[in-house]
């Protein structure tokens, strides 16, 4: 199966910025993914979401580019959140304890619904 | 608060990864390896440590050599106790370098230098394996090991730690010692394995500080401490054997 390089969109929904993801994270993911963070914080948003839902590949290094996503938007005193994740992305991040720091939900509608009422 | 269930097929990095286990179990230690600071600990991320956060990459170019990267992952796990430094010891699991299997480091030898600690291996495929430490390990967090092509067709073995000092008493050491000795560790390790393909390579290093702040909230990491339990288990040797002969007289 080929791989398939990550892309990253960016939109917003209120006071959430929202990472779209598609393909595989992993060590060739860098640019794409700090890429993108960087315009999620733009006009300094409180939350940001990551959205898995395209996402078919993640290994240890693309797990290693989220914690210092989910570094700095602690640094910035931003919540990060997470939807979209299948079921083995979700043990992986309880796993590795990332699920610790950043709630993870099914889906786009119910994240937004928590970064609006928290 | 994690509402999951999204629907997806399993992916093909599923058997890379470790299964999720609460506490770490050793299972048949080997003889002189001390199971003193793994046994029903949890693995710690770079997340749940105290100091700063850094990620260090060691690198070497293998030129001249033909071996692929998949041929460099395969001899690095299987020969991985062996590219360590001197007195430095990794038991390797009987299952070898897989997902989910936890090796001890370290020996309750006198004179070892080392402290009793392990790791459990996170995730392994053919060009990568990370390992991740466990409470009361000098650093929470993970390594990763892997091998790729670089832009001029060179394959590059790579060691790549991000992690924090799991305590204040580790986060003090880490200007004195500890990050000379995991420089000096992963270096040597590289050297070796390129010695291994019959290159001197010459090793690049590149540290970066992810996240400045510490995590003081974590501060009761301590009595976790690998290093004093290690210091007490050995102050504590002589006693243990006295009380052990005195119970061998009684029976």
């Amino acid at each position: 199966m080929p791989a398939r390089q990550l892309e990253a969109a960016v939109r917003r929904e209120g006071g959430t910025s929202i990472i779209e993801l598609r393909g595989e994270i992993d060590g060739l993911a860098e640019e794409a993914m700090n890429a993108a963070y960087a315009e999620a914080e733009e006009g300094d948003p409180q939350v940001i979401l990551l959205n898995f839902a395209e996402v078919d590949y993640i290994n240890s290094t693309g797990i290693a580019l989220i914690v210092g996503l989910l570094a700095k938007a602690r640094a910035a005193r931003r919540r990060m959140l997470a939807c979209g994740l299948s079921d083995h992305y979700v043990e992986i991040f309880d796993i590795t304890r990332l699920s610790d720091f950043m709630n993870v939900f099914d889906d786009e509608a119910s994240a937004l619904e928590e970064a609006a009422t928290a | 608060m994690s509402e999951h269930g999204a629907e997806h097929k399993q992916p093909r990095d599923a058997a890379h990864w470790a299964q999720p286990s609460g506490a770490l179990r050793v299972r048949d230690a080997p003889e002189g390896a001390l199971n003193l600071n793994v046994e029903g600990r949890r693995v710690v991320g770079p997340l749940q440590g105290f100091g700063r956060m850094w990620q260090k990459t060691y690198r070497v170019r293998l030129e001249g050599s033909d071996a692929t990267p998949e041929e460099v992952v395969r001899v690095w796990k299987a020969e991985f106790p062996k590219l360590w430094p001197k007195g430095a010891l990794f038991h390797t699991p009987r299952a070898g370098i897989a997902p989910g299997e936890v090796a001890l480091i370290g020996s309750d030898r006198p004179g070892s230098r080392w402290i009793a600690t392990g790791i459990m291996v996170l995730y392994a495929d053919d060009v990568s394996f990370t390992y991740i430490c466990p409470e009361g390990h000098p650093f929470s967090g993970w390594i990763t090991f892997s091998s790729h092509r670089d832009d001029d067709g060179v394959t590059v073995a790579q060691a790549q730690v991000l992690i924090r000092a799991n305590d204040p008493l580790y986060e003090l050491m880490m200007p004195l010692a500890l990050h000379k000795a995991e420089d000096d560790q992963w270096r040597h390790v590289l050297e070796s394995l390129a010695a291994r393909f019959s290159v001197a390579g010459c090793v690049e290093t590149e540290r970066v500080c992810v996240d400045r702040h510490r995590l003081w909230r974590n501060y009761k990491n301590i009595r976790h401490n690998a290093i004093l339990r290690s210091l007490l288990h050995a102050v504590a040797a002589p006693f243990r054997r006295r009380s052990n002969r005195a119970k061998g007289r009684e029976s």
